[in-house]
């Protein structure tokens, strides 16, 4: 077999991301304590230059290359560089929140860019073995960042209980595969996709094997009953961490669920197309209904992801072209919303205080009005109140589900979505109308302000003008 | 002759023992990660078996990554273990309850 | 019965038996071993299933780097076992049932009506001259080579993850830097002569 150098063109950017993530880890070794403000540097610049990479390598046709491990289309294009714009912004809001607790050290950002790393490997993998190891990259780089904080006793069994249920997930899902590999013979999406439609629906062990596919999804999603994890690592983890895991891989997990279920296993839409809807009623009803009753902020944030992930499922069910573009619409205004909610957690945070109770949010508007407006236009947002994005993304998934005759199921998303407005609300009301606990002001980086601005008002501007957005994610899957 | 269904079987036991180890030591962190060792191992012995069956060299290839993979596993899990009893002092995971989860 | 069958059967029940044996003993040592013992009679069913290669490697990388890993953090951890022993019980039933469901249902998808020798027969061994090693590099190293580096990047993870969770440098740890011993000078550093105010003279009887 020749080797073609010009293969690796479509893969410049993973390639410049490793390097990126290497640099950081020698430079690293050089640098006396109160340099490290430089990784962060390396890091944000170095994210900026990969999604010029991207866009300047992006669009035009589907390419397969490496052997057929590797795919670029315009859904890679578009997901890769989302990936690497939210994860700029989570590395830009923690810089202080780092330096106070003594972790502004090489190994987070290495760690940090490795799992953006494994998530670009995911969405653009192209055959089981690959998707698994991007996976397993992202998954391996998050458990350590989890426990980061050596000293913090929650934050190490955060850590433990997201290692065991993590592994466990990706047991089954491995499970499954081996079955899909004995059912068609195969482990690269196209030849099974061929093999699944040949065969049709009849072949038990594929639809066996798929039920343990859909699990290890549902597990690295976060879905009810698979959301044992999502609570306790929120609240333990350290809240950079927790704005790095709630945002970016969730469109990584997006793109999984698309790999393996659509381009691999898309001729089993009916199989599992009962199982999402399982899995999604059960999110929307218990992430918003056990959210109400929260008072620690990032367990209320926690259950709100399970909500979502339910509503990015819907998407998902419609299994049409339409209803995947709405569901990657939806993933990523999450992805945004959640890092903007958590970058307000962060900046609220100061040495020896960490903001993660509702009533820390009290007042806030007194002490800084800004920050308030951004975090109230975040959680319009989250709730779907219009004119915000999250309104537009929640319509275009009921809309998705309506069209394939699933009526019942919207009329459900929409119930659960108003009693969810209710908890994102009562933080509204804690901002603007009750007193504030203490007076201290916000003190922020300009740049963490400046990202933080831009990351709330995207969701109005979004909201307005969502034709952007909605027409490159319709073009993916055209 | 040994059928392919007498390997799978044999997997399935061993994934199910797994299954069932994780239920019954939710106590005794150190167990888990065996268990996980052992449904890894079980799925390997499905991949080895239909690559034999199949007569294709891909299946062998998966396990080979499934390894390496569950070594790096193994390393940091270990590794938030030693974090885990450091700070605790108990690896039971009943006295595991800062978090109420 | 041919003397593949034997083998099979008796690796495959020792495999199994001590998979129950690691997820009910008590004591981590001895789990660590049945599952030594588990790896090592798997790595027999593979040899049967001419994966030469992998067998090996079970053995060399698992049972030898990884398990003596486990067996190490054990015994570092120093676990109390009597607070261990409690409320095994009550998980028991509940256990057990899931693990007979999972395994009826398995049973059922893989049994021999979809994987019996008629669906898959029996391949014909492999000719003396090949070898699982070669075919395997080869492949390795040409049509997944993309695998292969990613698999480098989740061992480059592994290292450091594992040394910023464990190695740190406690304030209170006393250690001994020879670099200093050598430096040490008799005058200043080892011997200080402190002098006193003379105090009045003891009288004398």
């Amino acid at each position: 077999m020749d080797f073609n150098a010009a293969e690796l063109i479509p893969v410049l950017p993973e390639i410049f991301i490793l390097v990126l993530a290497s640099t950081v880890l020698l430079v690293d070794l050089y640098l006396r304590d109160d340099q490290r403000g430089l990784n962060h540097g390396i890091t944000l610049v170095g994210l900026l230059i990969g999604i010029g990479l991207i866009l300047a390598l992006g669009g035009g046709e589907r390419q397969i290359v490496l052997s057929g491990s590797f795919v670029r289309d315009p859904m890679s294009d578009t997901l890769n560089a989302i990936i690497l714009l939210v994860a700029f912004l989570a590395f830009a809001y923690s810089k202080d929140y780092l330096r106070d607790r003594n972790m502004l050290v090489g190994e987070y950002y290495v760690l940090g860019l490795f799992a953006v790393l494994g998530m670009m490997i995911m969405v653009s993998a192209n055959t089981f073995l690959v998707a698994y190891l991007g996976l397993e990259l992202l998954a391996l780089s998050l458990y350590p960042m989890v426990a980061f904080d050596r000293d913090s006793k929650a934050g190490a069994e955060a850590a433990m209980k997201y290692f065991v249920l993590g592994a466990l997930g990706s047991g089954m899902l491995l499970y499954g595969i081996s079955m899909v590999y004995g059912g068609t013979g195969a482990l690269d999406f196209p030849t099974v996709a061929a093999s699944v439609a040949d065969q049709g629906l009849d072949n038990k062990v594929l639809v066996f094997g798929l039920a343990f596919v859909v699990i290890g999804v549902a597990f690295k999603f976060g879905a009810v009953p698979f959301h044992m994890w999502v609570p306790d690592t929120y609240q333990g983890a350290p809240t950079s961490v927790v704005l790095f895991l709630s945002s970016a891989p969730k469109i990584a997990a997006f793109a999984l669920a698309i790999r393996l279920m659509v381009d691999g296993l898309g001729g089993l839409h009916a199989d599992w197309q009962g199982m999402l809807i399982i899995l999604a009623v059960l999110s929307m009803g218990l992430g918003n209904l056990v959210a109400i009753a929260q008072t620690n902020l990032k367990r209320m944030l926690a259950y709100s992801t399970i909500s979502h992930v339910g509503f990015i499922f819907l998407g998902l069910i419609a299994g049409t072209a339409q209803g995947y573009a709405a569901a990657m619409f939806y993933a990523i205004v999450y992805a945004l919303m959640a890092a903007g909610a958590f970058g307000v957690l962060l900046l609220l945070s100061r040495k020896g205080f960490e903001a993660e109770n509702l009533d820390d949010l009290k007042g806030l508007n007194e002490r800084d009005s800004w920050y308030a407006a951004m975090m109230a236009l975040l959680m319009f947002s989250m709730a779907g109140v219009p004119p915000t994005v999250g309104f537009m993304a929640k319509l275009l998934v009921l809309e998705a589900v309506v069209r394939v005759d699933l009526v019942w199921l919207a009329v459900v998303a929409v119930a659960f979505s108003i009693i969810g407005a209710f908890y994102y609300l009562r933080v509204i009301k804690l901002m603007y109308f009750d007193k504030p606990t203490t007076l201290e002001p916000i003190t922020v980086g300009a740049g963490a302000r400046v990202a933080l601005s831009v990351n709330g008002l995207a969701m109005l501007v979004l909201g307005l003008f969502p034709a952007g957005l909605l027409g490159i994610c319709q073009a993916a899957f055209a | 002759m040994i059928a392919l269904s007498d390997f799978l079987i044999l997997g399935g036991l061993l994934f199910s023992i797994a299954v069932a180890g994780i239920f019954l030591n939710r106590k005794n962190v150190i167990i888990l990660l065996m268990c996980i060792e052992l449904m890894l191992l079980a799925v390997n012995m499905n991949f080895v078996a239909f690559s034999h069956f199949l007569q294709d060299t891909a299946g062998q290839i998966y396990v080979f990554f499934i390894l390496t993979v569950a070594a790096a596993e193994a390393a940091i899990g270990l590794a938030i273990l030693v974090v885990l009893f450091r700070s605790r002092q108990t690896i039971n995971v009943q006295d595991l309850d800062t978090l109420k989860g | 019965m041919g003397f593949e069958k034997f083998l099979f059967y008796v690796f495959a029940a020792i495999t199994v038996v001590s998979a129950g044996m690691v997820v009910t003993r008590r004591n981590p040592v001895h789990a660590v071993l049945y599952l030594v013992l588990c790896f090592a009679a798997t790595a027999v069913l593979w040899m049967l299933l001419e994966a030469e290669f992998l067998a090996i490697v079970l053995v060399l990388v698992y049972v030898g780097a990884v398990m003596v890993l486990f067996l190490f953090v054990v015994m570092m951890l120093d676990v109390d076992q009597a607070a261990l022993k409690a409320q095994f019980i009550r998980f028991l039933p509940l256990g057990l049932a899931i693990a007979l469901v999972m395994l009826a249902l398995i049973v059922l998808v893989v049994g021999p009506a979809n994987f019996g020798l008629e669906q898959f027969a029996k391949p014909a061994p492999a000719p003396a001259d090949y070898s699982n090693t070669e075919s395997l590099g080869k492949l390795l190293y040409t049509v997944y080579v993309y695998p292969f580096e990613i698999a480098s990047v989740i061992l480059l993870v592994a290292i450091v993850a594992a040394i910023r969770l464990t190695l740190r440098r406690r304030p209170d740890t006393k250690y001994i830097d020879p670099a200093k011993q050598v430096r040490v000078r008799k005058g200043p550093d080892r011997i200080r002569i402190v002098k006193m105010p003379v105090e009045g003279k003891v009288e004398a009887e």
